[in-house]
């Protein structure tokens, strides 16, 4: 479950790091702009397709800006990356309290019928956690889709190994930058949807927390590789619901980050990267 | 309304010891740090624990001494320097970049939900509280002019941090640091010691977060888990960015900017009906904000650090700047 959602969010975020070289500390903000458009879609239509595809494309809008807005503009001036990841901490701050002026700070609940719980195999499901699955299953398989069989996703694989390379080879660089970051947005922002809808209640700083993980996640697997940050993913996920099964769940971001330091200086470019480098791995 | 002026110029001359301190790290030594705010509350919290004694259970917690407080003070600093030496023995040996920052950042989520969680370290979520006044009674101090007294203790620390900070600038050690954070590889060439030079800055700029925090902790008279948060080392990030990094006279005009007209001015702004709280959340947005910009178009700061001059080949070190 947890590994589920996790592996969309991290996903998303190594896609974002690999066409910019930007770790986004935003990021977390585009599930909870995820989750705000679909709470209000929800009420307004009462439909939780309307309301996934509202979060997803609201996601995908956001990090668009972002991309345009902030990364790009300091990506064409040659700015160290450092100092994009600092931008991104100072607008992760203005976007959260954004919306605690329109939403207020406090939790909000976001809680859908799940209907009568059933078993399968060992485990007690839902209905909302087989959504869950089942959908992350499928957006996986999409990108996967996209990255390895596409034009688009060959061009993205080229920008994300040697940017100048890949535009002197009559790829539109930014182009490609760009539609990456929305595509990420679009898995983010329904990332977003499905914890709110699996948590139940969120707040202008719930992205943030899971963000925290997600960065856990991602730099386990290996910073920029997407394949690779998914079975980052759901180890770290599964740990973690043994942590919060066995432990205490007061402990799970600290857990989280011992195994990230761990990883961090053992094999500081991920777990299952090599000396050969693609975003594929 | 002097007791107000009293509170913010306090509040001002401890958040300047403590940005002095993360420009040691992030403005000399070039470490974008994010568990600063770590060694802050471990600074404040250890003061706590040194001097308010044992109090009855369910309040728990660890030593509960009754040392004077310049020794408590003391002590904290040096809690903060010894966890900044292990966390710092970790992270910069091989860390650079975006990679120390997550380590670091990871580092004080850690501590975060240890001194939220463990209840028998800091009596968890609920902190400590009880140390009211320190030293009044052994200096005859009385209840009303104590703050004055406070305060006056709060600008002579802060002006010795400032004199001790302009002689490091200057000193060798800073501009080690300074080689360092423009060029690696270039210092190592010339036989700088990397790891140690950036240990030694980390170390020292966790001392300084320490002291701020003893000082923080005597101020507010008791600490908890909502007395502070990892991310308000950004608040400090954004006071030295905006004033001048590596600049310690543009850090300490940046505090004045950033806590004193953002953070406290925005008190007086009437409050929009129907929307409370809208004040509050307006000023991470203008300090966000602030940060994005100042990156982005003044990355110098308002009072840039001035260029050091090679006094052995002036001309090609002038040359060589930019």
């Amino acid at each position: 479950m947890t590994a589920a959602i996790l592996s969309l969010s991290a996903v998303a975020f190594t896609l974002e790091y690999a066409v910019t070289n930007v770790a986004n500390l935003s990021h977390g903000e585009i599930l909870t702009v995820g989750a705000y458009a679909a709470l209000v879609v929800h009420q307004r239509t009462g439909s939780a397709l309307a309301a996934a595809l509202a979060a997803a494309a609201a996601g995908g809008l956001l990090a668009l800006a972002m991309h345009a807005a902030v990364v790009d503009r300091f990506i064409r001036r040659g700015t160290p990356t450092l100092v994009i990841f600092i931008a991104t901490l100072g607008l992760s701050f203005v976007i959260q309290n954004l919306l605690v002026i329109r939403f207020g700070a406090a939790n909000v609940a976001y809680t859908i019928p799940s209907g009568a719980p059933f078993e399968l195999g060992p485990f007690l499901w839902t209905a909302v956690d087989l959504e869950i699955i089942v959908s992350a299953l499928a957006i996986t398989a999409v990108l996967y889709l996209i990255i390895s069989h596409t034009k688009f996703g060959k061009a993205l694989r080229a920008v994300s190994q040697n940017r100048e390379l890949a535009r002197v080879s009559g790829i539109n660089a930014d182009v490609v930058a760009s539609a990456t970051w929305f595509l990420a947005g679009l898995v983010a922002g329904y990332a977003g949807f499905i914890l709110a809808e699996s948590v139940g209640t969120f707040n202008p700083s719930f992205g943030f927390g899971f963000f925290l993980i997600t960065l856990t996640a991602a730099v386990a697997g290996g910073l920029g590789r997407a394949f690779s940050t998914m079975v980052g993913a759901i180890i770290v996920g599964i740990a973690l619901e043994f942590v919060g099964g066995y432990v205490s769940a007061g402990y799970n971001l600290a857990f989280a980050f011992a195994i990230l330091a761990v990883v961090i200086l053992v094999r500081p470019r991920g777990l299952f990267v090599n000396a050969r480098r693609s975003v594929f791995e | 309304m002097t007791q107000y002026l009293v509170s913010v110029l306090t509040e001002g001359a401890i958040f300047g010891i403590m940005a002095l301190g993360l420009n040691v790290i992030w403005g000399w030594s070039g470490d974008f740090d994010l568990a600063y705010y770590g060694y802050v509350a471990l600074g404040a919290y250890m003061t706590l624990v040194l001097t308010i004694g044992r109090q009855p259970p369910p309040v728990q917690y660890i030593l509960g001494l009754e040392l004077p407080y310049p020794v408590a003070v003391l002590l904290a600093v040096a809690s903060a320097m010894a966890l900044a030496l292990v966390i710092g023995l970790i992270a910069l040996r091989h860390l650079r970049g975006i990679y120390f920052s997550i380590v670091t950042l990871g580092a004080v989520y850690v501590l975060y939900a240890m001194a939220g969680q463990f209840v028998p370290l800091f009596n968890g979520y609920q902190g400590l509280s009880g140390l009211i006044n320190p030293m009044a009674d052994a200096l005859g101090i009385d209840f009303n002019s104590y703050q004055y007294f406070f305060l006056g203790l709060a600008i002579a620390v802060f002006l010795l941090v400032y004199f001790f900070m302009s002689r490091v600038s200057s000193s060798r050690f800073g501009l080690a640091l300074r080689s360092l954070r423009e060029d690696e590889r270039a210092a190592a060439a010339f036989g700088r010691d990397i790891y140690r030079l950036k240990l030694k800055a980390y170390v020292l700029g966790a001392g300084l977060g320490g002291l701020g925090g003893a000082l923080f902790a005597a101020y507010l008279s008791a600490f908890n888990t909502s007395a502070w948060a990892p991310l308000e080392t950004v608040v400090l990030y954004a006071a030295i960015l905006v004033g001048g990094r590596g600049n310690i006279r543009g850090v300490v005009l940046g505090v004045l900017i950033v806590y004193v007209l953002i953070e406290e001015s925005t008190r007086f702004l009437p409050e929009i009906p129907g929307h409370p709280g809208i004040v509050l959340a307006l000023r991470p947005i203008v300090i966000g904000a602030a940060l994005v910009l100042f990156l982005r178009f003044r990355p110098q700061g308002l009072l840039p650090e001035r260029h050091y001059v090679d006094r052995v080949q002036p001309a090609a070190a002038e040359a060589n700047a930019p």
